[in-house]
């Protein structure tokens, strides 16, 4: 078991699973209008390993999985068929803000988020100096979070989530709102967490991005793995097919 | 659960922030905070006092404090209720990033009802005993905290199965909004049940929901708690939880998908 992270021939479809109300119940449901994000499997057949201390990045168009992928790995969504398989706690920032409650304050989102992620209260005392330290917000720490900027609830969340005590991170496109010294300072931040053995799953768009931090990838069209191997080939093949879609052919991909 | 591996005491440390964190949300920039807690119980009990009291003419003895001492335990029970229903598509972040333990979600909403019931509490004992005329009873040392207990115990598997079948079907909680209103004036809790006709009055006698409120009002107005009754709700409660968990095991593993 040399793997932090192993999928086997994951599938997964959406469309069983909706929250219905009365009127769909006594009438019966009416198939969606929109074809496009409405395919039979949100995943196919998507199999992958991370082995301890790699970054993994996956990428692909809107809608191709990546999501439901990462949700996956973290145990919220449940595969329809396959395996997953995770050696060490689990810890994501899948979302900007989620965990995070407007009317608090910085300092006890903190306390909160941290417990949420599983840190015990004593952990999170004893590293609470850090945690804004890396953040930089000390200055707003005792505010409420409601008057937070995008970028400055990320750099919250993701101090938090860096000092916490996860062995595998998933993390999806947050980084992109911090600023480019953030940034810089988040892949520091990241490159120290995988020298201690730390495994990284990264979902995004940002090529530059995953191409500096991740060692090897996948890419997704439609909930299939198209493309596997090292992130920069992955990525630079990626845009290739990108730019060969022009916008005005690109309808063309709604009726495939 | 997945995510993180979690202890039970790290549990316990997230139930206790989660709690507390909502209850100081909820009041902060509240200048009256506490109050509003007191004013929108007193002021319902005094439109029931004026109408059935005043205009109806009901013969209760001490019926002010056979009102109020009802009614708060209730409102914990109503909206620990409500706020746990709600609890799993207010958190759907949390659920769907965190891979949340989802049980601790609606326990949250009911504990932070009871904190606010105790913290409601001195209110009206004061009640009790200064416009009541009622002796402090020392047996409300050990009579109060298990009555705490064992309505915690009651109201839990009702907000866990509440919440759980709110995710999926959203009309749960107005059901819960028309459903509680009909549910106080079906339980004895502005009328005292002598008055309930004989027909009616078995049905009446099997509602949990009267049994807990009446152990309620018999500790505050006589300082005495019936072990039958409350081998009653704890047997409610026993039988809810089963319910409730055989629910909660069948359709959490999904709630990620649908909230």
């Amino acid at each position: 078991m040399t793997n932090a992270v192993t999928c086997e021939g994951l599938w997964k479809t959406y469309q069983r699973h909706r929250p219905v109300g009365v009127k769909t119940l006594l009438l019966g449901a009416s198939p969606p209008a929109d074809t496009r994000f409405a395919r039979e499997w949100a995943l196919a057949e998507v199999g992958f390993e991370v082995p301890y201390g790699r970054s993994f990045g996956v990428i692909g168009a809107n809608g191709s999985g990546k999501t439901t992928l990462l949700s996956i790995l973290l145990g919220t969504v449940q595969e329809d068929r396959g395996r997953v398989g995770l050696n060490g706690d689990v810890a994501s920032l899948l979302e900007l803000g989620a965990g995070f409650h407007g009317d608090l304050s910085g300092r006890e989102n903190v306390f909160l988020y941290g417990s949420i992620l599983g840190m015990r209260l004593a952990g999170i005392r004893q590293r609470f100096e850090q945690i804004a330290e890396f953040s930089e917000l000390e200055g707003a720490i005792e505010q409420p979070l409601r008057t937070y900027s995008a970028g400055m609830v990320a750099r919250l969340g993701f101090s938090t989530i860096i000092h916490s005590a996860a062995d595998i991170l998933l993390i999806d496109e947050v980084l992109a709102v911090g600023d480019a010294r953030f940034q810089a300072k988040c892949h520091q931040a990241l490159r120290e967490f995988r020298a201690r053995g730390g495994t990284l799953v990264i979902v995004s768009h940002n090529m530059k991005e995953v191409t500096e931090v991740c060692d090897e990838g996948i890419c997704l069209d439609l909930g299939r793995v198209v493309d596997a191997g090292p992130m920069a080939g992955v990525a630079a093949r990626y845009q290739e097919r990108m730019a060969a879609v022009t916008p005005a052919k690109g309808e063309s991909r709604a009726g495939r | 659960m997945p995510g993180v591996e979690r202890s039970p005491r790290q549990l316990a440390e997230f139930l206790y922030l989660l709690t507390r964190q909502e209850l100081k949300a909820r009041y902060k920039g509240r200048v009256l905070g506490y109050v509003w807690a007191l004013a929108h119980t007193f002021a319902l009990a005094f439109v029931y006092w004026i109408a059935f009291k005043i205009i109806i003419g009901l013969d209760v003895t001490n019926y002010s404090v056979y009102l109020v001492a009802g009614m708060f335990p209730w409102v914990w029970l109503s909206m620990g209720v409500t706020g746990a229903t709600r609890s799993f598509v207010v958190n759907a972040p949390l659920i769907k990033e965190m891979g949340l333990a989802h049980a601790i979600l609606p326990l949250a909403s009911v504990m932070q009802e009871m904190a606010h019931f105790v913290l409601v509490l001195p209110a009206l004992i004061a009640w009790v005993v200064l416009p009541g005329g009622y002796e402090p009873a020392v047996s409300w040392l050990w009579q109060i905290p298990l009555l705490l207990v064992l309505q915690l115990g009651f109201v839990y598997p009702i907000a866990l199965g509440c919440a759980v079948a709110n995710a999926y079907v959203r009309d749960i909680e107005y059901l819960l909004g028309i459903g509680f209103p009909l549910l106080f004036f079906a339980t004895p809790m502005v009328y005292p049940i002598s008055i309930v006709p004989e027909p009616l009055l078995q049905y009446f006698e099997l509602n949990p929901l009267h049994t807990l409120m009446q152990s309620w009002r018999s500790v505050f107005m006589e300082g005495a708690l019936d072990p039958a009754q409350l081998a009653y709700v704890a047997g409610w409660a026993v039988a809810l939880g089963a319910v409730a968990w055989a629910l909660y095991r069948k359709l959490a593993p999904r709630v990620g998908e649908v909230v």
